[in-house]
Parts: structure tokens; C-alpha cells; sequence
């Protein structure tokens, strides 16, 4: 008879199904990244987060392009 | 007492200790049916606090310029918005823990601090156009914003303070729900529902063409309604709450209800900017299209518009600033949960405080540069936005932390990389519009 709460709820009663607020529920054992250290660098991570960098450096020139256009650009940089 | 008794008495309260307070029902459906109102909450409200004052602005103006020629959009963010936030509900049951602390915990210090700073500054200053939006709204309502802006900063203050999860959710759902009005007022306005339908299902682009205004506001649609803070907020809602394992189909059910209602609620708000279009009205900004609506549609549009938009920013602002105290609160260790009382979890009530207070008193400042602010959130929101779901997209196939249980399937991934891509190049058109639109050819 299928629960909503943890199965080693003491509290079953055959004859009903005994529904738990997760706030009242005992706590489960969750997946826990403290033990593993930094992700694995696989290609795909690496690719990605070179794509993320690349990314954000190319968003860090056109607000710094912005800033000096904003400023007065030199003409000599001007096409 | 003798020794028999003791031991049923020692029984009865090692049971009482460890066992959970319930509810006994009788049939399979109302077990369901009781155990998805217990989970329903972060999906909901993750969503439809994202229609906040800012959501109104863009989905109001893209109905007062475009008139219903938009809708399609909104149906083809219905899937995407749910597919992203999706993968943060599995990763947030699956470790109980926020999006911040993974971030900060598998990609290291430099990637964690990156992403929280970017976090509570793009935070920040959407606070301000919260409140910018609150003071706009009083002030047609007849209420000096000098007094209504504080008084809303206190109130959203008590809000979190009550030390209980379950009163701040059960407050935030009714104002979700309130949002139902919105329905109501896009019916009473009478659009044509022939040229609703048409234009959800069939995308098509407004006389006038593909002008760099119109890529703009498609743009700004999209970046509205899938912003960078829900994915933090939900995750640590989510760990909040202590979501179970089992939980996981009920959060999705609660996470696919909020993304239907919200675009619900966001396609009303484009046909109420549309009746202004039919109406020959030229549109401002929402506060002023609510009063200019008056003339043909009664005063109850106008009060009821302004309410809506007052709803928004309360919604936007209590999500907004839990996103920034739970991420900062993850990072520095601290306790971190609407369940402790104000003196158990100082720091992490005092992030929320000040993020509300201080962006309330900067839009009290005089002349404060609040268009450019709006513009920057724009922009640092398109910035942050891929970076966010990269981390994400990452996380979810890390199948040495989740296991092969959370861990994304291949369809899983086509459809999010796919997602990825498609928001990397509206972010990078976004920002050469809005920072170098003479690198772009200009429309009419």
C-alpha cells in the first residue's frame, strides 16, 4: 500500500494511507557533493565552460565599448 | 511503575519522537490528491512571481504596440520555461541543498563567487524597479509614495519574519492566485478571440516588419520570462521545504501548473496593453494606460490594473530578495531557512532586510537614474541568464553526484542545450542592441 511518507513510518495502518507534510517528515539522506571534491573535468565541462568565458569576456568588451563610446570614442578608432 | 509499563511507556515516546505528525486518509486518490496541496508552492509561486512589475511593464507594452501579434511567444516560453525549471526542482530534491552552494560546492570558488555576485547585484537592481513600480502605482492610487514605499518595505519584511515556511508560502500562494484577476480583466475587455487563437498558434510579426524595436521587445519577452534569480529561488525553496524523493512528480505537477498559469496571466496582460492599441491610446507606461483604460473600460479597470501591478511588484520583491538571502546565506554557511526564527538565522534575515530596504530608499532618492537602472537590468539579466543555466544544464548530468536516478536523459539534453543556445544568442543580440546598436542594421 503505497505511501506518501517514509516507508519506515511506524505509524501505517493497513487500512489507510498516512500523508506527511514534508516540513513534518523525517529527513531523508540526500545526495551529498561534500565528499566528492570539484566536478570532473570531462570535455564536455571543459568545452562548456570555455564557451561561458569566451561568452562573458566578449559581454565584458561591449560594455567597455559602451563605456568609451558613451565617453567620446577616438576617431581614430572610429571605421 | 512497573517494569512492563515502563516499557510501553518508553515505547510510546521513542514512537512519538520519531514519528512524523500525519494525516490518515481512506482512498489512493485523496492521498494524492493531499500529498500534491502539501508540495504545491515553489513551482507556483517561482512562476508567477516572475510576472512581476517588470513582466507587466514589457508584456503590457509588447500588447499597446504589437496588439495580440506577440501571444505565440508566449506559448513557445511555455515549454522552455518549464524544462529549465524542471531540472532545478530535481536537482534541489535530489541534494537539499541551493543552486549557490552546488554552484560553489562542484565548480569552485572562482565560479561561486562570480555567480553570486552577479546574482544579488542583477537582484538588487530589480528590487529597484519593484519598488519603483510601487511607487508608481500609489501615486495614481492617490498615495504618496513616501509613505506607501515604506510602508510596503516594512510589510514585506514582517512577511518572512513570522519564523514559518508554511505561513510565508500560504500568504504568497493567495497572492499568486490573485492574479487570476488579470483572466477577468482581459475578458471584460472584450478581445477578438478569433485573433487570439490565431495569433498563439500561428507566430506571425506586426505590420511593419522585423524592425530592431520589435527583435528588442521579443527579446525582452523572453529574457522576462525566464529570469536568472528563479532558478536560485526555486532550488532553495525547494530545500526549504524538505521536498522528498517521492515528492518529485508532485513538484513537477506544482512546477507545470505555475508556468501554464503564468503565461495565462501573461497573455491577459498583452490583451489588456492591446485594448489601449484598439482604443488609440499611446502607451506610457502601465500605471498610465490603467487610467487612460477608465475612459472606455470604468474606474474598476483602472483600481483593479494598479492593484494587480502593486501585486506584482510584492510578489517580485518577496521571491527576489529570498533568492539573494538563501544563495548568501548557502555560501557563508549560514543557517538559512523561513523555518528559524529571527534570532536563529540573523544573517540570513538581515540579507533580506537590507536588499528590501535599501533598494525602497533608493527610489525615494530624488532624480534617481531609474530608466537606467531598468536598462541595466535588462541587460545584466541577458548576461547572467545563460551563465546560470549552464551551471545547471552541468550539474544535472553529473551522474557521480545524482546518481542515474536525477541525473538528465538524452532527450533531457537536446531539448535544454538546445535551450542554452537559442538564450546565448537573444543575450548577446540583446546587449549589442541595447550597448552598440549601430553594430546592428537599424530597422524603422
Amino acid at each position: 500500500m503505497p505511501m506518501a511518507s517514509l516507508i519506515n513510518s511506524p505509524l501505517r495502518n493497513a487500512d489507510a494511507y498516512w500523508v506527511v507534510h514534508p516540513l513534518d517528515d523525517l529527513l531523508e539522506e540526500k545526495r551529498d557533493p561534500s565528499g566528492l571534491g570539484p566536478m570532473p573535468m570531462t570535455l564536455g565541462v571543459r568545452l562548456s565552460l570555455f564557451a561561458l568565458r569566451a561568452y562573458l569576456i566578449l559581454m565584458a568588451v561591449l560594455v567597455a565599448y559602451h563605456f568609451v563610446d558613451l565617453a567620446g570614442l577616438p576617431t581614430v578608432f572610429r571605421g | 511503575m512497573l517494569v512492563g509499563d515502563l516499557k510501553e511507556a518508553t515505547i510510546e515516546i521513542a514512537q512519538q519522537a520519531v514519528a512524523p505528525r500525519g494525516r490518515a486518509v481512506h482512498s489512493l486518490w485523496a492521498c494524492n490528491l493531499l500529498t500534491f496541496l502539501m508540495v504545491l508552492g515553489p513551482g507556483l509561486i517561482v512562476m508567477e512571481a516572475d510576472n512581476d512589475a517588470g513582466a507587466v511593464s514589457t508584456y503590457v507594452q509588447a500588447g499597446a504596440q504589437y496588439g495580440t501579434h506577440l501571444l505565440w511567444i508566449l506559448l513557445l516560453l511555455l515549454p522552455m520555461t518549464y524544462f529549465v525549471q524542471e531540472m532545478v526542482v530535481r536537482l534541489g530534491i535530489a541534494t537539499g541543498q541551493g543552486h549557490a552552494a552546488m554552484i560553489y560546492q562542484r565548480f569552485g570558488r572562482w565560479w561561486g563567487r562570480f555567480s553570486l555576485f552577479d546574482l544579488l547585484l542583477i537582484n538588487f537592481l530589480t528590487l529597484v524597479t519593484e519598488f519603483a513600480a510601487i511607487a508608481l502605482a500609489l501615486n495614481k492610487l492617490g498615495v504618496d509614495p513616501r509613505i506607501g514605499v515604506p510602508l510596503s518595505a516594512v510589510a514585506l519584511m514582517f512577511l518572512v519574519g513570522t519564523g514559518s515556511y508554511l505561513r510565508w508560502e500560504r500568504i504568497v500562494v493567495a497572492l499568486c492566485l490573485l492574479d487570476i484577476a488579470w483572466i477577468a480583466i482581459a475578458f471584460f475587455l472584450r478581445p477578438p478571440v478569433g485573433e487570439i487563437i490565431r495569433n498563439s498558434l500561428v507566430p506571425s510579426v506586426p505590420a511593419g516588419g522585423i524592425t530592431a524595436s520589435f527583435v528588442f521587445l521579443v527579446i525582452a519577452i523572453v529574457g522576462t520570462t525566464i529570469a536568472p534569480w528563479q532558478l536560485f529561488f526555486q532550488q532553495s525553496c525547494v530545500a526549504d521545504k524538505r521536498l522528498r524523493f517521492s515528492d518529485l512528480r508532485w513538484a513537477r505537477l506544482d512546477t507545470l501548473i505555475g508556468a501554464v498559469f503564468t503565461i495565462v496571466v501573461a497573455g491577459c496582460m498583452m490583451i489588456a496593453g492591446s485594448a489601449s492599441k484598439v482604443h488609440g491610446i499611446a502607451f506610457l507606461d502601465p500605471a498610465q494606460m490603467a487610467v487612460d483604460l477608465r475612459a472606455f473600460a470604468g474606474a474598476g479597470i483602472k483600481t483593479a490594473i494598479l492593484f494587480l501591478m502593486l501585486n506584482a511588484a510584492v510578489l517580485g520583491t518577496t521571491a527576489i530578495s529570498l533568492s539573494s538571502a538563501w544563495a548568501y546565506g548557502e555560501v557563508r554557511g549560514w543557517p538559512h531557512s523561513l523555518q528559524l526564527p529571527l534570532r536563529d538565522a540573523p544573517g540570513f534575515y538581515s540579507v533580506y532586510f537590507v536588499c528590501v530596504a535599501l533598494a525602497a530608499a533608493v527610489v525615494l532618492i530624488p532624480d534617481a537614474p531609474l530608466q537606467l537602472i531598468i536598462v541595466s537590468v535588462q541587460v545584466l539579466a541577458g548576461v547572467m541568464l545563460p551563465s546560470a543555466i549552464i551551471f545547471l544544464q552541468l550539474l544535472l548530468n553529473d551522474r557521480t553526484l545524482l546518481g542515474d536516478e536525477f541525473t538528465n536523459k538524452s532527450w533531457n539534453n537536446w531539448i535544454n542545450w538546445t535551450i542554452i543556445v537559442v538564450f546565448f544568442v537573444l543575450s548577446l543580440v540583446l546587449a549589442l542592441q541595447v550597448i552598440a546598436p549601430e553594430l546592428l542594421l537599424q530597422g524603422k
